[in-house]
C-alpha cells in the first residue's frame, strides 16, 4: 500500500513535467492549429541552454531561465514567420517541414556535442524531502509548484487580459477574429512564441534532473501529444489535467507491468481519446476540428 | 398517390445548443425542380448534408423511394442516385477533366474502356466535350462548375442535389448554365434539388420553393409566392425593406 | 460578347499528367525510365563502391515508391512504414537463420503479413487527419521499436539477427555485388511497374479522389475508407519485400536498423518528397539524388560532425516543403507547361 502511494507521488510529479512541456503545445496546437514536431527539440534547446549557462556563466537554472526562455521564444517566432506561416492550409508540408526541422536541430546537436551526454551538478537534482515513507524529489516539487504557477497565469492571462482574450477568439474561430478587427498573424507570431519560451523554459527547469542529449526532445514529443489530445486542445487547464493523468498512468504501468512500455502507453492514450472522445477532457476546440477537419 | 422520390421528416440538426436545422420537413417527387432559398447560416447546406449522408440528424427521417437512409454513408447515397455537387468546386486538378469524370463513371462501368467512354458522353453533354483532355486545373470557374455536374452525372442518378452551383457566374455564363439544367431536366427526366441565391435563377428554373430561416422551413410554395411574400423578403433583407420584383 | 467569355485556348495534346495515354505510351516511358535508372549498373558494374550505392539507391527508391502509393497517390502521410519494412525484414531473419528457410519461400508471406498488419492498425487511424495521422503512424513506429526489443527471444532483442554468409540463389545470397545491384533493380522496376499499372486503373483514381478531397469522393460513389485501407495493404506489402532484400543484402538487423525514424521510415517520404511526391518518377529521381549524396556525406562528416548528414537532410526537407512542394519532376512539369504555354501564343 505504501508502495502506491510512492508510484502514485511519482506519477504525480511525473505528471508535473509532462504538463510543464505540454502547455506550450497546447498553446500552440489550440491556436495556430498546427503540430509542431519540433516541439521536443524547442524544449532539448532549453536544457542545454540551461546547463551552458550554468557551466559558463555559474547560473542557477532558476535564474538563467530569463534568458533561456525568451531567447527559445524568439525561435519559435522566426520558426512561425519563416515556416508555418508560408505553409498555413498546406498540412502534408507542414509536417515535412517540421519534421525536417526536428532533424535539423536535433543533428545540429549532435554534431556540436559530439554525442556527450550532459548533464547539470548532481547534488541539488537529487535532494529529496521525506514525509515519512515517500521520497519527493525537491526539484520535481518545484517544477510541480512551477507548472501549476504557469497554469493559474496562463488561465489569467487568457481570460482577463485584452491580448489573450483575442488568443482565445482566434482558437474559437480565425474568421470570426478577423472581422472583429484582431491581427490573426500577429496573434499566431505571438502564441508560437509565447508556447516556445513555455518549451524552453520547462527545458531549463528540467536541467538539474534529465540527462541531456540531442534526443533527449523524442522522449517528451510522443507524451506531450498524448497529454494535450487527452486534456483538450486549447484548454489551460485540460493540458495540466491531462498531464497529471499520463504520468499517473505511466507511473502505474511502469511499476505493475514493465517500465519499457512508456510509447505503447502515450500511444494507446492518443489513440483511444480521439476515437472515442475526440474532445478530450476539457477540450475548447476538439481534436475532431484539428484531428478530422480542415480548418480553412 | 406515388411516393416521393426524396423525403425529410422533421429533419433537425442539433450542434451543441445551437439548431442548425429545426424540424425540416419536405418532400421532392420524381421530376420536379425544387429550390432552397434563405439568408446566410439558414442551414441550407447543413440541411444538405443531412440529406447526402454528410451528416448524421439528431431527429428525424431522412428516406429515399420510400426506404429510410439515416444510417446509409455518403457513398451508398450516391449508389442509390443522389448526385451532389459542392459549393466549393474541389476538381482534382491534377488529372484532366475527362479522368475527374472517369471518377463517378466506374461507379456504373467498371471497365477502364467504358468508364472513359462514359465519361466523354456526360462531359459532351455538359458543353466540355473539347476540353476533354485539359487539365482541370486549367479550367475557368464556368468550367469548372460544369465539370462538377459531370462528376456528378457520371453516377447517372434519379436526383441531383446541386449547391449553388451559379455562385461567382456572369450573366451569361449564368444564362448557359440555366439551358444545360433546363436540358437535363426536361430531355433526361432529372430530379433537381439546388440551393440558390441568385433568386432570378430561382424563378426561372424552379416549380416549387421553399424558404430556411436559421434552420425552419419559414415558407413553401411556387416560385411567384414565395418570391413576393413580404415575410420572405423580411427574412432576407431584413424590417423595412421593400422587394421590387424586376 | 463579355471579357470572361474568351475562347478557351485550344485542347492540350495529351498534357504529361494524364495517366490516359495510350497503354502503349505509358509503356514507352515506363522502359525509358528503367532503362535510364539501369544505365549505371551497366556502366559501374566493375567498381564495387559505387556498386553498393547503386544496389542500395535501386532500394531506397523502390522503398519510396511503395510508400508513394499511400503517400502520394493516396495523400496519407504515413511516417510509419518502418513497421512494414521491419515485419518483412524480421520474418525473413527468423525463417534463414533459425529454421533455413529460403527468403524466395518466406518473402511474399511476410509481405501478406505486413499487409494484414497495415490494415488492421490502419483501420482505426485512418479517421484521423493529416497531422494526427502522422503522429499515430509515428507512434506505431516507436511502439514496433520497443517491442522488438522486448521480445528477445523472438527477435533477438538489441543483439539483433546475424544471418551467416552461404552463397546461393536459393539463399538470396551472391558472392558478387553485382548480382545485389540487379535484385535490387529487379524490385525498383517491379514497384514503379506496379505504380505505372496503379495510376491507370480504378484503385488509383480512386486513391487520387480521395487525397484530392474525402467528401467529393464519397459523392462519388467512392468507399472512402476502403480505398486507403486498398491502399496500405499495396504499400505494406511492397515496403515488407525491401525488407526482406535488405536483410538478405546486410545479413544483419536490429532494433536501431529498421526502426529509427530519421533513418528508415522518414526517410522514404523525404526521398518521395523531394523527386515528387505522388508522380510516377519521383521517389526513384528522389533516391538518385539523396542516396548517393547522403553516403558522400555521411563518409566526408561522419568523425568531425556526426548526425551532419541528417540535419542537412533535415534543412532539405524543409526547404523543399517551403519551395519544391511537387519535387523536381514537379518543378520539371512545370517548366514544360511554361514552354508549351508559351509557344500556344497569346
Amino acid at each position: 500500500m505504501d508502495q502506491l502511494l510512492n508510484v502514485l507521488v511519482i506519477g504525480l510529479l511525473l505528471g508535473g513535467v509532462y504538463g510543464l512541456v505540454s502547455v506550450g503545445l497546447n498553446l500552440i496546437f489550440g491556436t495556430v492549429r498546427i503540430v509542431n514536431f519540433a516541439q521536443g527539440e524547442l524544449v532539448m534547446f532549453g536544457m542545454y541552454g540551461g546547463y551552458y549557462a550554468y557551466n559558463i556563466l555559474g547560473l542557477s537554472p532558476y535564474l538563467s531561465v530569463f534568458i533561456v526562455a525568451p531567447a527559445v521564444g524568439l525561435l519559435g517566432v522566426l520558426i512561425q514567420r519563416l515556416v508555418i506561416q508560408p505553409l498555413h492550409n498546406e498540412s502534408n508540408m507542414q509536417i515535412f517541414a517540421t519534421f525536417g526541422l526536428l532533424m535539423l536541430f536535433q543533428n545540429i546537436m549532435l554534431a556540436f556535442t559530439r554525442g556527450e551526454a550532459r548533464s547539470v551538478g548532481g547534488d541539488f537534482g537529487a535532494q529529496v524531502i521525506e514525509m515519512g515513507d515517500i521520497k519527493i524529489g525537491t526539484v520535481r516539487l518545484l517544477t510541480f509548484v512551477i507548472t501549476t504557477a504557469i497554469t493559474i497565469g496562463l488561465h489569467f492571462w487568457l481570460t482577463r487580459t485584452m491580448v489573450g482574450k483575442s488568443v482565445r477568439a482566434v482558437t474559437q474561430d480565425k474568421r470570426a477574429a478577423r472581422t472583429v478587427g484582431i491581427n490573426v498573424e500577429k496573434t499566431f507570431l505571438m502564441t508560437f512564441g509565447i508556447g516556445s519560451a513555455l518549451a524552453g523554459l520547462a527545458g531549463v527547469m528540467l536541467t538539474p534532473i534529465y540527462s541531456i542529449t540531442p534526443g533527449v526532445g523524442g522522449n517528451f514529443i510522443l507524451a506531450a501529444f498524448a497529454v494535450v489530445v487527452l486534456g483538450g486542445l486549447g484548454s489551460v487547464w485540460g493540458a495540466y489535467l491531462g498531464g497529471l493523468i499520463v504520468g499517473v498512468v505511466e507511473a502505474l504501468a511502469g511499476y505493475y507491468i514493465d517500465p519499457a512500455l512508456r510509447h505503447a502507453i502515450w500511444f494507446l492514450i492518443f489513440l483511444v481519446v480521439l476515437i472515442i472522445r475526440p474532445a478530450g477532457l476539457l477540450g475548447q476546440v476538439g481534436a475532431e476540428e484539428v484531428g478530422f477537419r480542415e480548418q480553412n | 398517390m406515388s411516393q416521393a422520390l426524396l423525403q425529410t421528416r422533421g429533419a433537425s440538426k442539433h450542434f451543441m445548443g445551437l439548431k442548425a436545422v429545426d424540424d425540416v420537413s419536405l418532400s421532392v417527387n420524381k421530376g420536379e425542380v425544387v429550390s432552397i432559398i434563405g439568408p446566410n447560416g439558414a442551414g441550407k447546406t447543413t440541411y444538405f448534408n443531412l440529406l447526402t449522408g454528410q451528416l448524421a440528424p439528431t431527429l428525424g427521417e431522412v428516406s429515399l423511394r420510400g426506404q429510410t437512409i439515416n444510417a446509409l454513408p455518403p457513398h451508398e447515397r450516391a449508389k442509390l442516385g443522389m448526385g451532389r455537387t459542392f459549393q466549393i468546386v474541389k476538381p482534382l486538378i491534377a488529372l484532366s477533366a475527362l479522368e475527374n469524370v472517369m471518377v463517378g463513371a466506374f461507379l456504373q462501368y467498371a471497365r477502364m474502356a467504358d468508364a472513359r467512354d462514359r465519361a466523354m458522353a456526360v462531359l459532351t453533354r455538359v458543353g466540355l466535350g473539347a476540353h476533354a483532355k485539359r487539365r482541370a486545373g486549367d479550367l475557368t470557374l464556368s468550367e469548372r462548375r460544369r465539370l462538377e455536374v459531370a462528376r456528378a452525372l457520371a453516377l447517372g442518378p434519379e436526383i441531383v442535389l446541386l449547391d449553388e452551383v451559379m455562385a461567382g457566374l456572369n450573366q451569361s455564363e449564368t444564362g448557359r448554365c440555366i439551358d444545360l439544367l433546363r436540358s437535363l431536366h426536361e430531355e433526361d427526366g432529372l430530379t433537381f434539388l439546388i440551393i440558390e441565391h441568385n433568386l432570378k435563377v430561382v424563378r426561372a428554373f424552379s416549380e416549387r420553393v421553399i424558404v430556411l430561416d436559421r434552420g425552419r422551413l419559414i415558407a413553401e410554395g411556387t416560385a411567384e409566392d414565395i418570391l413576393s411574400s413580404p415575410e420572405v423578403v423580411k427574412a432576407y433583407l431584413g424590417e423595412g425593406h421593400q422587394w421590387t420584383p424586376s | 460578347m463579355n471579357k470572361t467569355d474568351r475562347q478557351s485556348p485550344p485542347p492540350q495534346v495529351a498534357p504529361e499528367v494524364s495517366g490516359l495515354q495510350s497503354g502503349g505510351t505509358a509503356l514507352g516511358r515506363y522502359l525509358a525510365l528503367m532503362a535510364l535508372a539501369g544505365a549505371p549498373l551497366v556502366f559501374l558494374a566493375k567498381d564495387p563502391y559505387w556498386l553498393n550505392i547503386i544496389a542500395f539507391t535501386y532500394l531506397m527508391g523502390g522503398l519510396a515508391a511503395s510508400w508513394n502509393i499511400i503517400g502520394g497517390f493516396g495523400g496519407q502521410f504515413s511516417l510509419g512504414h518502418g513497421v512494414f519494412f521491419g515485419i518483412g525484414a524480421y520474418v525473413t531473419a527468423i525463417a534463414t537463420s533459425r529454421y533455413g528457410l529460403s527468403p524466395w519461400l518466406v518473402m511474399v508471406p511476410a509481405a501478406v503479413l505486413a499487409a494484414l498488419v497495415a490494415m488492421l492498425i490502419s483501420w482505426p487511424t485512418f479517421r484521423l487527419r493529416g497531422p494526427f495521422f502522422a503522429i499515430a503512424t509515428m507512434a506505431f513506429n516507436e511502439v514496433a521499436f520497443v517491442l522488438a526489443n522486448h521480445f528477445d527471444s523472438f527477435t533477438g532483442g538489441p543483439r539483433g539477427i546475424m544471418i551467416p554468409f552461404k552463397a546461393g540463389f536459393a539463399n538470396m545470397i551472391f558472392r558478387e555485388r553485382w548480382q545485389y545491384a540487379v535484385l535490387m533493380f529487379v524490385f525498383v522496376a517491379l514497384v514503379v511497374g506496379i505504380t505505372v499499372w496503379l495510376r491507370r486503373s480504378r484503385l488509383g483514381y480512386y486513391l487520387l479522389a480521395v487525397r484530392e478531397d474525402e467528401d467529393s469522393a464519397r459523392a462519388s460513389g467512392i468507399n472512402v475508407l476502403s480505398v486507403k485501407l486498398q491502399g496500405m495493404a499495396l504499400s505494406a506489402f511492397l515496403t515488407a519485400i525491401g525488407g526482406t532484400l535488405f536483410t538478405m543484402y546486410l545479413r544483419f538487423i536490429d532494433p536501431p536498423t529498421l526502426f529509427t525514424l530519421q533513418d528508415v521510415g522518414v526517410k522514404f517520404a523525404l526521398l518521395s518528397l523531394i523527386g515528387g511526391v505522388g508522380t510516377i518518377a519521383g521517389p526513384l529521381l528522389g533516391a538518385a539524388l539523396i542516396v548517393p549524396f547522403e553516403n558522400f556525406l555521411r563518409a566526408e562528416l561522419a568523425d568531425a560532425l556526426p548526425g551532419m548528414n541528417l540535419a542537412i537532410l533535415g534543412l532539405l526537407m524543409v526547404l523543399a516543403a517551403l519551395f519544391m512542394k511537387r519535387g523536381v519532376v514537379g518543378a520539371f512539369e512545370d517548366l514544360l507547361r511554361k514552354i508549351k504555354g508559351k509557344k500556344g501564343g497569346q
